[in-house]
């Protein structure tokens, strides 16, 4: 069974933003909410400037799962984070606990997914976030399942739109160990910086992976 | 001639100009280290994953608070407090107080009159002083419940009524301690206001709180005023304190509106969550000695009238007050 996980190679990634606009655009995920985003590091700066893409990293033992009082999150057989927004009550817990960022909070109605939001002053609607292209617990390709999560790649046999599409294929999407050999190759060829951003955050230890890329520093 | 709204603006403008010299100066410090490193060793990207573990605010296109954070790792520590200490302390905390005061009631009983009543009643409590209290009540007791359902119920009553039942719940819940927390903490304002007054602490109180047990089992009487050393402290301690402490998180956690930032929403909701565990199991005590634990307490908050004898047992000193 393949364990689904996001790969960003910071040598490669040159902040084009193409694979947020993907994801907006395959999902038609509204304004306000950042499923993915581009974050650049020492930006404009000569010889310091690193960008790195990030979304939901689909974690081992993810905080958001953990800290849900409905308990709205399961994992699917490929380790991707799944969460059910007829339960969720918009508390905003995951938003605090996760380390990535991943959860949003549309302001409004016109704003959510699906529509599932409260107007009231301050709070929050249901949460949404990237689904690794995966759906949710709605039928397969429904519209009730697009409306409320986006396109549902995965059961099509497809990849994540964000890395499939990528141009520099600084961003990967799909078995951790069929990532972790592809970095392995490019880091042999380069000879050096191993660093694989997010990845002990997200999936633990080098020593509790199933592959043998390195985590961040 | 220096207004002092032109002083502030001013003095805001200074702030923020220093403050991001300050940042860039750090910022550069950073990328300056990057770029030797990447002289001195190419593809060694150790300066810029430090920068970005300590959760730095880098650039980014995507607007939305903390946008530019990559890493925040404050999130798993307020998990492990949140999941931990307060959900297992606090739930033990929520299970041996009330055991501890049944036990209380087996052994002692309430605490009765030891006169007869005289069927002559002295006011204790005004109109509004009723209002007052039975407006922070209700919503207090309102708070509590949806409360502790957001915290237990995932443990409590999912494996009962089930995911789908618990979430509208739930989210009955949230919207309700949402809505009332405002009115709970407007209430507990106009309490302190109204109450404080009889709340000033006084020597005999100390006398009273040395002999709290012979006191509070009946054996012996030290006279009080209006209100004894353990409803001062309550309303001190209780209502002033903890209202302040759960009021201010609570706003904080309640209206995310104003930009702050995931860490003081942490902090918030720990405050938060210690804060009302600790106020609803003092406030177990407080609703025994007001009902069941001591005859005719209850009837004095409801009608707002007590009988002579009750005074004259409970709150000497005001009863003669009240007399004179």
């Amino acid at each position: 069974m393949a364990r689904m996980k996001f790969l960003c190679d910071a040598e490669r990634c040159i902040e084009c933003n193409a694979c947020v606009t993907a994801c907006k655009n395959e999902h038609e995920v509204p304004w306000g909410i950042n499923r993915r985003r581009v974050v650049t590091i020492n930006d404009g700066q000569v010889g310091a400037e690193k960008s790195m893409s990030v979304a939901c990293m689909h974690c081992s033992d993810a905080p958001c799962m953990a800290v849900c009082p409905v308990d709205c999150f399961y994992k699917t057989e490929d380790g991707v984070v799944l969460h059910d927004k007829d339960l969720c009550i918009g508390c905003g817990y995951c938003f605090y606990a996760c380390p990535f960022g991943a959860p949003q909070f549309p302001a409004s109605n016109a704003s959510a997914p699906g529509g599932q939001a409260t107007d009231w002053f301050g709070a929050r609607g249901k949460m949404d976030k990237c689904t690794f292209c995966a759906g949710g617990p709605e039928e397969n390709g429904s519209e009730a399942e697009f409306s409320k999560y986006g396109r549902n790649r995965l059961s099509e046999g497809k990849l994540p739109l964000c890395a499939e599409m990528c141009s520099t294929k600084a961003l990967l999407g799909g078995d951790g160990d069929v990532l972790a050999d592809i970095y392995r190759e490019r880091v042999t060829v380069r000879g050096k910086g191993a660093e694989v951003w997010g990845w002990g955050t997200a999936y633990g230890k080098p020593g509790q992976q199933s592959d043998t890329a390195t985590s961040d520093k | 001639m220096v207004t002092p709204k032109l002083f502030l603006t001013t003095w805001l403008l200074l702030c923020s100009v220093l403050g991001g010299a300050v940042a860039t100066a750090v910022a550069d410090d950073a990328a300056q280290k990057q770029v030797r490193r990447q002289a001195e060793q190419p593809l060694n990207n150790a300066p810029v994953w430090r920068a970005v573990r300590y959760g730095a605010e880098h650039s980014t296109q995507a607007t939305g608070r903390e946008a530019g954070v990559l890493i925040q790792s404050a999130g798993e520590t307020w998990r492990q407090i949140r999941n931990g200490p307060i959900t297992l302390y606090g739930g033990l905390l929520l299970i041996l107080v009330p055991i501890s005061i049944g036990l209380f009631y087996q052994w002692k009983g309430p605490l009765k009159l030891n006169g007869h009543p005289t069927g002559r009643l002295v006011q204790r409590f005004s109109y509004w002083e009723r209002l007052i209290h039975w407006s922070v009540a209700i919503t207090f007791v309102i708070l509590a419940v949806t409360g502790i359902l957001m915290l237990f119920g995932r443990y409590v009553l999912i494996p009962l009524i089930g995911h789908g039942g618990f979430a509208w719940f739930a989210q009955i819940s949230k919207n309700v301690h949402n809505l009332v927390g405002p009115l709970f903490i407007a209430a507990v304002a106009c309490m302190f206001v109204m109450f404080v007054r009889d709340n000033v602490w006084h020597s005999i109180d100390w006398q009273w709180l040395k002999k709290a047990p012979q006191v509070l089992s009946g054996k012996t009487h030290v006279p009080s005023g209006k209100y004894n050393a353990a409803e001062k402290g309550w309303f001190w301690g209780g209502v002033a304190l903890l209202g302040l402490v759960v009021g201010i998180s609570g706003l904080i956690l309640d209206f995310p509106n104003f930009e702050q930032t995931r860490a003081t929403m942490q902090v918030a909701h720990v405050v938060h969550g210690v804060g009302a565990l600790i106020f609803v199991a003092a406030s177990l005590g407080h609703i025994y000695m007001g009902t069941i634990g001591t005859e005719g307490a209850y009837a004095g908050m409801r009608t707002g009238y007590v009988d002579e004898t009750w005074a004259k047992e409970h709150h000497e000193l005001w009863f003669k007050e009240v007399n004179s």
